[in-house]
């Protein structure tokens, strides 16, 4: 039963987001934006004459920060889309289970964020110069999805607010732009300063960046590992919050009766 | 009701200008009211141009540490945010017509929808501008940089030219957005590309030079050299002098509201011929 | 019969209009052609209640969008107060009054209040007049007291008459109502019908399209019936009653009525046409036919046994009658 609804709740996760449903929109999420993104921070560090190596550093950042939007932004629209097409209060009402239904419907993020971090690996060798010709293609593969669905985590986190706040795009939208600061994407978390440097590595992009670059420096999967684990542990703590929150706020919503506070 | 009797008659406003302002001020004062009826909206595009700020601040490292160039990079923030708001906020000013329903009512005014327009989007870069000094102010605090302008009288002259071609630029593209189905993708995809192009951050000089045309094209480009010129101290630039930056500023100002008014009057007859600009 | 065109006496005169669609085939050549008003001709004087009706897709809402400047046509030629509807756009929009159906067409976010200040300012009435203007109307149509809420408060009912006070805030002389009443309750609807007798009263020229006939044939002075982008008819609603003279209605409630006993009914001789709603509990029937009483006996008879009538009713043809035997034909 769990599966069933699982499955079809990730074909309307695909479906129901009108944004994905134009070429324009593909287009512009899979090869515009990142490339813009990557192209700001790259020029920025060579207008101020950094070495390659740096400017390395920034693009393999941005490649895979890039697939924030999907992963955290998207999947916190899902509920803020039920809210506005007012299918919240039926969707709460099936005895269906809560975990296979949204799960189910940002299984499509999932896949959708590690195909756009891809893409941007993909330009950050062809466009940007960065040479893969050490790296470990294995241990790429795996921060790179493991990265995906932790993110994803963190947007389940964020769409389980939606439930109640009507903030939450608005929270998923600072969030994107706070893991450029904190999550080693430009710049390495220890030129932070000290009392921020813990918030960093609760978020699991941080992880994922640094898995990334020494993948691509051709570091082993065995080296991997750790950086991996601790990514897989954070990532599960995440889930394990956005489930706590989401049937915390489904009862403080029926409660109160506010789900359509939109 | 049976009150219906005991209204005034309706005197109307004449003359083309007095008409015309009517409507302009009308929907600036809509606009606003709308926006201070949800205004949670600003966030983001006061919190993404501040973000990107502190990471160039902690990329530009030891180099931040001279007074006028951490006022470059406020600057260069602020600038960010206007661009930011003109793009999404601006350029949606008539297309929230459309999504909210009330395009019927806006078309079948007895004024022309360029003007409608321009009121809503007059009202949203002016927010732009509030976003802009909104991080001006917490960038100058959080970097404890001294508000030592070089010219504050030029620098106003420059921020409200560049407010000025920022509001034509926001025009211009909801014409994009009214013609084109895919008037959206165009404006959205075009935010980052337009921070590169404009030189909010770093000068346009170390683009490809392909791109180079783009950038000399957008009006803003040289409201921007304008602005920096009249508030840091030894800036260079471009080379190019003040005025000479007003000057083409105005030009392609002026260009972008020729233009946007043209299409407008396409816009307008595009509706009428298919009854509808309700295709999103 | 040398009559000057536009005739001044006219509020709205429609010659020959027509209006075609065409699709596209992807390289651009037209594939198919879509008539959608095939040579309308009506006039409406000064003064006038006049009523557009017809079934879905039969040109109503294309012919209101014309007239109101909102579409151009094809053919034809369409005159507004005297004004050219290709030519004279600004000026008959400031001179007209649109009331379209259904909850769009506001500002939500923002009170009636403000709702009212902006479009009497964006049809240019002059502010000094607007300030004393806009709280009376909010007063007329019965929403003074809650001009200061959001819209997005207001009940459907509210936002109709709301929809009504900025359809007048510029004090035109035409208005033109496009369905007003749908979807509201009939408390709701009453006040508005009243709203419009009054408008009426005012010497405006009003007019009206709507779905439900007995409010066509209530207020209106008179009807054109539309059918297929032509007018079948355009009378008063009494002259129009007289085409289905030669019929009475037998007007029937049931329980447990299926389409078989409707079916049943249409076969039964002199029967002109039924129109059924089964879907409720309780089901409607209404029979045409020229025997009236007389026809009562076999209908009763041929009831099945688990059904049960209600009410039964012996009436006069109405505007919907007459309006389904044109439409039909």
């Amino acid at each position: 039963m769990a599966l069933r609804v699982f499955w079809g709740a990730f074909l309307f996760g695909r479906k129901g987001l009108i944004m994905w449903d134009s070429w324009e929109m593909w287009v512009m999420q899979i090869v515009i934006t990142p490339i813009a993104q990557i192209g700001f921070f790259a020029l920025l560090s060579i207008y101020l004459q950094y070495p390659p190596s740096v400017t390395q550093y920034i693009v393999i950042g941005n490649a895979i920060q890039s697939m924030s939007f999907a992963a955290v932004f998207a999947v916190a629209n899902i509920t803020s889309q039920d809210k506005w097409q007012g299918t919240l209060p039926s969707t709460i009402v099936t005895p269906a289970n809560r975990v296979a239904l949204f799960i189910g419907r940002a299984w499509f993020q999932v896949l959708l964020a590690a195909l756009i971090a891809a893409a941007g690996l993909l330009y950050a060798a062809t466009i940007f110069g960065v040479s893969f010709a050490d790296a470990d293609f294995l241990g790429l593969a795996v921060a790179v999805i493991l990265t995906s669905v932790a993110m994803t985590g963190f947007g389940l986190l964020i769409s389980a607010v939606g439930l109640y706040m009507r903030t939450a795009l608005i929270v998923a939208n600072i969030f994107l732009f706070v893991t450029l600061l904190l999550s080693g994407v430009n710049f390495p978390v220890s030129v932070l300063p000290t009392w921020l440097q813990p918030v960093s590595w609760a978020i699991p992009l941080t992880y994922g960046t640094q898995a990334v670059r020494m993948a691509v420096a051709g570091a082993s999967f065995t080296t991997l590992l750790p950086t991996l684990g601790w990514e897989a542990l954070d990532a599960l703590l995440v889930l394990a919050a956005g489930y706590a929150l989401f049937t915390g706020f489904e009862s403080l919503s029926r409660r109160t009766g506010r789900f359509e506070e939109y | 009701m049976g009150a219906l009797s005991e209204l005034r008659p309706g005197k109307k406003t004449e003359g083309y200008f007095a008409k015309r302002g009517q409507v302009l001020k009308a929907c600036i004062i809509l606009t606003a009211k709308l926006f201070f009826a949800d205004p949670q909206w600003i966030i983001p595009s006061i919190i993404a141009p501040f973000i990107f700020t502190l990471v160039a601040f902690f990329l530009f490292g030891g180099q931040a540490s001279s007074s006028s160039f951490l006022l470059y990079l406020v600057l260069g923030s602020g600038l960010m945010g206007m661009w930011g708001t003109t793009i999404y906020g601006s350029s949606n000013s008539i297309g929230f017509d459309r999504w909210n329903g009330t395009m019927e009512s806006t078309l079948a005014a007895p004024v022309p929808l360029s003007w409608i327009a321009l009121g809503r989007v007059l009202f949203n870069t002016f927010e732009g501008v509030i976003n802009a000094l909104l991080i001006l102010v917490i960038g100058l605090v959080w970097f404890q940089v001294g508000f030592g302008f070089v010219n504050p009288g030029l620098f106003f002259l420059a921020s409200v030219s560049t407010f000025l071609s920022l509001s034509a630029f926001g025009l211009l593209m909801c014409t994009v957005i009214l013609l084109s189905r895919k008037g959206g993708f165009i404006t959205n995809s075009m935010e980052i590309p337009v921070y590169i192009a404009t030189g909010t951050m770093f000068p346009v000089s170390i683009l490809p030079i392909a791109a180079l045309p783009l950038a000399f094209l957008l009006a803003p480009t040289w409201g921007i050299e304008a602005i920096r010129l009249s508030a840091i101290p030894g800036y260079v630039g471009l080379a190019t002098n003040y005025w000479t930056d007003l000057a083409l500023l105005a030009v392609e100002t002026l260009a972008y509201l020729v233009l946007a008014f043209v299409l407008f009057k396409r816009v307008e007859s595009y509706a009428k011929r298919n009854g509808t600009l309700d295709e999103y | 019969m040398s009559q000057q065109i536009p005739d001044p006496r006219l509020a709205i005169e429609v010659i020959g209009l027509t209006r075609e669609y065409s699709t596209r085939s992807f390289f651009g050549t037209v594939s198919r052609v879509t008539k959608a008003l095939d040579g309308i001709d009506l006039s409406v004087k000064t003064g006038e209640l006049f009523g557009l009706i017809g079934p879905n897709g039969a040109g109503k809402t294309t012919t209101v969008k014309i007239l109101t400047t909102l579409l151009t046509q094809t053919s034809g030629e369409a005159y507004i107060l005297g004004l050219d509807v290709r030519k004279d756009l600004y000026e008959i929009r400031r001179r007209i009054g649109i009331v379209f159906g259904g909850e769009r067409g506001l500002y939500n976010r923002v009170s009636a209040m403000d709702n009212l200040r902006y479009f009497s300012d964006l049809y240019g009435v002059d502010p000094a007049v607007a300030r004393e203007r806009v709280p009376q109307l909010l007063k007329a149509v019965g929403l003074s007291d809650r001009a200061d809420e959001r819209v997005e408060k207001y009940s459907r009912g509210m936002k109709q008459r709301l929809h009504i006070a900025k359809a007048l805030v510029h004090d035109p002389e035409l208005l033109v109502l496009d369905e007003p009443t749908i979807g509201l309750d009939p408390g709701g609807a009453r006040d508005i019908r009243n709203m419009i007798r009054e408008m009426q009263k005012q010497g405006k020229t009003i007019l009206l399209t709507t779905h439900y006939m007995f409010e066509a044939e209530e207020l209106c002075q008179r009807v054109a019936v539309i059918s297929k982008g032509r007018i079948v008819a355009l009378d008063s609603p009494s002259e129009l009653k007289k085409l289905v003279r030669d019929i009475s209605v037998i007007e029937l409630r049931t329980y447990g009525a299926t389409a078989d006993y409707v079916e049943l009914i249409k076969r039964l001789p002199n029967v002109v046409r039924v129109i059924a709603d089964l879907d409720s509990e309780v089901q409607s029937i209404r029979i045409q036919s020229p025997l009236g009483a007389d026809l009562l006996s076999q209908v009763t008879s041929s009831l099945p046994g688990d059904a049960k009538i209600i009410d039964r009713t012996i009436k006069e043809p109405t505007l919907e009658d007459a309006y389904l035997r044109l439409v039909e034909e």
